[in-house]
Parts: C-alpha cells; sequence; structure tokens
C-alpha cells in the first residue's frame, strides 16, 4: 500500500502541473443487527456461518488522482459477533491513463462496471458487482489493459482482464478478452459487448436505455453465454461431506435477460420496476432440494455414530447457495423512491423484490439524511416467501443497518 | 383585407419573436462571456438564514448546449453530469457507469444542476415582451418564454432585463404544472472589464424557508475536446478536477 501511496505523490510531482496531487477522503461506518431464523432446517450448521450474526465495520477511503496516475485505497476495521476483530487494507483501483485526443487507454486495477439496470446486470461480466446489498463496501477493480476510441456519439473499447490468468477459482480473476461498443442514437444509448474466456467461451450480449418522455427512462440488457455454470445442491449420496454439500454443473449455453423502467414525478418521487431471467440461477427444485437436503442432514444427526461435527459442516456449506449473485431465475423488483426538495437532506426508499420461481421475497426500508459533508443511512430489510423458497428458506429473518459516511 | 390582416399579424409576430431572441442573446451575454469555457461555481443552500450546505462544481460548457458539471466537493467528489440537448447522463464514483437520466431527475436534490449548468435562454426559450416593470430600480422589460425543448429545467420563465442594457435582473421560474417553483435575481460584479453575473440568488416558492445561492467565481476560457462530452468517456479520471 506504501508504495502506491509514493507513486501517486511522484506521479503528481512529475504530471500534476497546477493541480499535483488531488486527495479525498471517506470515513465509513456501517453496524448491522441480524436476526437468525431459530426455526431454519440449517440451525445446526448456523453456528459456523455468519447467517444471524450482528457486524460492524470501519472503513477509511482515500481516492485521489495525481497526472495520469488514480488510486483508491480502503482499510477496513470489522468486527462480528462471536469472532475477534479483524482488518485489512486494500488498494480497489490503481491506474494510468494514457493516450490523447480519440484514442485513449488505461492499465492497471480498475472498476469496469457496465450494463444499465439496477437489480441485475447481465452484462457485467467483468466487474460481477454484487447487486441489492446494503450499503456495500467500495468495490475493487480488475486487473485490466484498455484501449478505447471515441467520437462525440461513439466508443469503442477492447479490453484484457486479468492478463495472464486462466481459469480460476473465482470467475472474477479469470482471464478474458472483451470487446464494448457504445453508439447514441437520439435520446437512446446503445451498448454491445462480446467476451471471451476459458469458463465461459463467448458472451455477447446488448443493452439499450432510452428516455422517451420527460419523466420515462426504459431500459433493457440481454446476454447469451455460449457455455455457463449453475450451482446446486450436490447430487451424490454423501451428505456429510462439507467439500461437496454444492456443485457446479456446466450449461451447454445459458442466457440472461433484464427489463425495466424508472418514473420519476416534479414532487421528488421516482419509481423503478425491472424483471430479469437468469438461467444460469437455481430453479424452485433446486431450493427444494437443498431443503430436503439439509432435513436429510438432520435426520442423520440423530442416528449412533453419526458425528454432530460433520452433520454441522455439511449443513453449514450447504448454505453457501445464498451467496450467489442470483437466486432465483427469474424475478421482479419494485423500488419507490423520494428525495426531499426541500433543504433538510432527507431521502427514503422502499424496495420489494420477488422471486417469481418460487414466491419468495425480500423488502427493504431505507431513509438517508445527508449535509454538507455527512451522511447517515438507516434502514430494514426482511426475507420471507413460502417456506421452500429461496428467501423463505435464508436463515436469517432479516436485518437492521445503520451508516455514517464522513467525506473531507 | 382579413388574409392581408392575417399576414400582418404573423409578420408582426415573427418580429416581436426575432426580437425576443435578440433579447435573450443580449441577456445571456452577462452570464456566459464566451462560448467555450469552464465556470466555477458555488452553491450555498440557506435554510431560513442558517447557512446549510456548500457545494462546488466545475461546468464545461460548449455551443450546441452541451455541458458538462463535475461536482468538486468532498461529499460529491467523482460525480458527473453530462447535459447535450435534451440528454442527460450522470455517473457515481462507487459504480463508475454512465446512467441516462430523466430531464426530472436531473431536478431533483438540493440544488438543481440544471440551474447550475444552464447558462442560456435563446437556445431554449421563446416568447414575448408582455409588459414592462421596475426591479431594484430600474425600469425593466417583462418577457413571458417557453420552453422550446423537452429537456428544459423550467418551462416557463417571467424574466426581466433592464431596458438599458438588457441585464437581467430577475426570473420567474414555472415547473411543468405551471407552479411557481423558484425567484432568481441576479447580481453583477466587474470581471475584466465587463459587468457579468456573479451571483444568482434563488428564493424557493415551494419550499419557502429554502434559499440558493449561486456564486459564479471564476469564468475560465477552456476547450474540452468533442470525446469528453461523449457519455462513455465520463467514467474515465481524465478531466482535471
Amino acid at each position: 500500500m506504501r508504495f502506491w501511496f509514493l507513486l501517486l505523490f511522484l506521479s503528481g510531482t512529475v504530471f500534476g502541473g497546477e493541480n499535483p496531487v488531488d486527495l479525498n477522503y471517506k470515513i465509513h461506518a456501517v453496524g448491522e443487527n441480524r436476526e437468525a431464523r431459530d426455526d431454519s432446517v440449517f440451525a445446526l450448521g448456523l453456528p459456523l456461518t455468519s447467517f444471524g450474526k450482528d457486524r460492524g465495520r470501519l472503513e477509511g477511503e482515500v481516492r485521489g488522482r495525481a497526472g495520469p496516475f488514480s488510486l483508491q485505497a480502503t482499510g477496513t476495521v470489522s468486527e462480528q459477533e462471536g469472532s475477534q476483530p479483524s482488518s485489512r487494507a486494500l488498494v480497489n483501483q490503481a491506474y494510468f491513463d494514457f493516450g490523447e485526443g480519440a484514442i485513449r487507454g488505461s492499465a492497471g486495477k480498475k472498476i469496469l462496471s457496465y450494463d444499465v439496470g439496477y437489480g441485475f446486470r447481465p452484462l457485467d461480466f467483468l466487474q460481477r458487482e454484487a447487486r441489492l446489498l446494503v450499503l456495500p463496501p467500495a468495490l475493487e477493480g480488475v486487473n485490466s489493459v484498455a484501449l478505447e476510441r471515441f467520437s462525440a456519439e461513439r466508443a469503442v473499447g477492447l479490453i484484457v482482464a486479468n492478463p495472464g490468468n486462466g481459469r480460476e477459482p473465482d470467475p472474477k480473476d479469470d482471464g478474458s478478452a472483451a470487446a464494448r461498443y457504445y453508439q447514441r442514437a437520439g435520446s437512446t444509448d446503445l451498448h454491445a459487448t462480446a467476451r471471451y474466456s476459458e469458463r465461459f467461451r463467448l458472451e455477447a450480449g446488448a443493452a439499450f436505455s432510452a428516455v422517451p418522455h420527460e419523466s420515462l427512462e426504459l431500459h433493457g440488457s440481454a446476454l447469451y453465454q455460449q457455455r455457463s455454470e449453475r450451482t446446486v445442491p450436490t447430487t451424490s449420496g454423501n451428505l456429510l461431506d462439507p467439500a461437496n454439500a454444492l456443485q457446479t454443473d456446466t450449461l451447454k449455453s445459458a442466457a440472461k435477460a433484464l427489463a425495466g423502467f424508472t418514473w420519476t414525478l416534479e414532487s421528488g418521487w421516482s419509481l423503478l420496476g425491472e424483471a430479469w431471467y437468469d438461467e444460469s440461477a437455481p430453479g424452485a427444485n433446486d431450493w427444494q432440494r437443498l431443503a430436503a437436503q439439509a432435513r436429510a442432514r438432520n435426520a442423520l444427526a440423530l442416528v449412533p455414530g453419526v458425528p454432530a461435527a460433520a452433520v454441522a459442516g455439511s449443513l453449514a456449506a450447504s448454505t453457501r447457495m445464498f451467496q450467489l449473485p442470483s437466486l432465483s431465475r427469474r424475478a421482479a423488483l419494485a423500488r419507490i423512491a423520494w428525495t426531499d426538495q426541500g433543504a433538510h437532506g432527507w431521502s427514503a426508499s422502499l424496495d420489494a423484490l420477488r422471486s417469481l420461481d418460487d414466491g419468495g421475497y425480500t423488502v427493504t426500508a431505507a431513509i438517508a439524511w445527508e449535509s454538507d459533508k455527512l451522511r447517515l443511512d438507516a434502514g430494514v430489510r426482511t426475507f420471507g416467501g413460502r417456506p421452500e423458497s429461496a428467501f423463505g428458506l435464508l436463515p436469517e429473518r432479516g436485518l437492521v443497518f445503520v451508516g455514517a459516511t464522513f467525506s473531507f | 383585407m382579413s388574409k392581408v390582416f392575417v399576414l400582418l399579424m404573423l409578420l408582426s409576430f415573427s418580429c416581436r419573436a426575432e426580437d425576443v431572441k435578440a433579447l435573450l442573446k443580449e441577456a445571456d451575454a452577462f452570464r456566459l462571456t464566451a462560448e467555450t469555457l469552464r465556470v466555477d461555481t458555488e452553491v450555498r443552500v440557506f435554510k431560513g438564514e442558517q447557512p446549510d450546505k456548500t457545494r462546488l462544481y466545475a461546468v464545461y460548457v460548449k455551443p450546441d448546449r452541451r455541458s458538462l458539471v463535475v461536482f468538486r466537493s468532498p461529499s460529491e467528489r467523482g460525480q458527473k453530469m453530462l447535459m447535450l440537448g435534451d440528454d442527460f447522463w450522470l455517473v457515481l464514483p462507487s459504480s463508475q457507469r454512465p446512467l441516462r437520466i430523466t430531464p426530472m431527475q436531473k431536478l431533483l436534490g438540493d440544488a438543481s444542476t440544471g440551474d447550475i449548468a444552464s447558462l442560456t435562454w435563446a437556445e431554449d426559450y421563446d416568447g414575448r415582451v408582455v409588459g414592462e416593470a421596475t426591479v431594484g430600480g430600474k425600469p425593466c422589460l417583462k418577457l413571458d418564454i417557453a420552453g422550446q425543448r423537452k429537456g428544459v429545467s423550467y418551462p416557463r420563465i417571467v424574466l426581466y432585463l433592464a431596458k438599458s442594457d438588457r441585464r437581467p435582473m430577475a426570473a420567474e421560474l414555472y415547473v411543468a404544472s405551471d407552479k411557481l417553483a423558484k425567484e432568481a435575481e441576479f447580481r453583477f460584479g466587474q470581471v475584466d472589464g465587463r459587468t457579468v453575473v456573479t451571483q444568482m440568488i434563488l428564493t424557493d416558492r415551494i419550499q419557502r424557508e429554502r434559499r440558493t445561492e449561486v456564486h459564479y467565481l471564476a469564468r475560465t476560457p477552456k476547450t474540452l475536446s468533442d470525446e469528453y462530452y461523449n457519455p462513455a468517456f465520463l467514467v474515465r479520471a481524465d478531466i482535471n478536477q
């Protein structure tokens, strides 16, 4: 980390000119009170997981730019109920910009978020930004080299992500080559992208965002994958092996799609609606199988000679399925938000996400207040629905969260 | 006879519209001193008489209704808003992707970025002179102008221009429902021997306790090349903040 700061200051001295080093800072504190689902079929394994455990984190961020060099770094101290506090320092972004005029490039670790959606982004296959988290930590960029050509209404880019990597344990670290195309066509933005990686082979998709009315924005995106993966409960007979509680199936091909709109009123109210399809997500039958296997593991705990630790371990391992980016193949999201048009700095939102596969839902209500340098957030999220839906099975009933961000 | 009368009426209306355009151009010259420049802007929001927030912006203006707003306050640093005619985009630092936003979304928030980024009337409005009034002790022409494009922040403005030099003295800003949203008052200073608007004071007529002062701190000749006004370019950090 010290190396990056030294480089930032040196590059500021060499390249900076009138504004050698431009730094700004944030301190971000987050607390979450999580309520476990006491009657969960995973209850025996939950002590080995983070479900239902209160937690907090204090994050310090420095973001800066000196000449062509940009840096974003965070230091985080975290504490979770029942665990020792931990800390970590992370360089979220560190990259150089180069080029002039229409041809530009960048090299280093950089955030590469993409796509037009809010709740789901099929085309975000490089950054893989987690969606719908409450008060999420700062994103971590992707090691990449990018070359782009811009005109007033068009942009074409080539990106090599994680150069030198092949197929890695985490798809985010996979080596890949991608192309991006952007075209502005009146009140519509058109995006097209393609990527090749060893894991997914060819992926290609397109997106649009259009404003047909002063209050209405429409958006949509779709992705085709030549190959894909789906994580599902194990099909092996051994239910007590934590390493094989879940399995990743290869799909010959898969499609993902999203359609949505935002409607904004003069009064400060806005409505967002989205629906999406993700063929790589587990289906209703997968969640039912996960629940059935959890019940079978609980039954094994009563069998003499079966170690309780093995049952707890395999139950805990099976809950990793709740950490997948999409818990449902078909879902719909509605979000009503309000921004105070007075001088009071208040905003509020109510989100409802419904799984159309299995009848599960999550509802989040949040409120925020912002002044010159301070932002305060608070909210509550609850999970529910049919008992064998993804959100109905989730080993937490909900959480209450608070956050404070001080910028200077 | 009646055809001649209609023709004369049309000609009269056309001349009057042209006159209004000319008046608006003269008024614009007090706010935008060159076609292409960077305007450093400070927005002070007051709650009653108490200062509540201060925000800093760098606004890069280019002909053909192109504006790029770079947010420079600590809590907003990294945000950028691009206005190309009636089209608008926003980039938030947390996500680094350009979001197309509606004209209505542009109006939300403490200080409407439309108030900061829109520095001309002649390109966007047309209307007629409806009378005369005295504002700040100066005899003024009273203009009632209407937005000619869907992306304007205020579809209707009643504008008071000094009869002597056409400087804007005051404005009544109406939202789409034709409700009076804000009243603007302009203050002037001498910059490089030229009289220019140095402050625009906006008094909110809906949230009555709210007042916003827009201070134009500096106007610097600055030309950003066309690619800076491409929404896909916004995620790059090349703009010197």
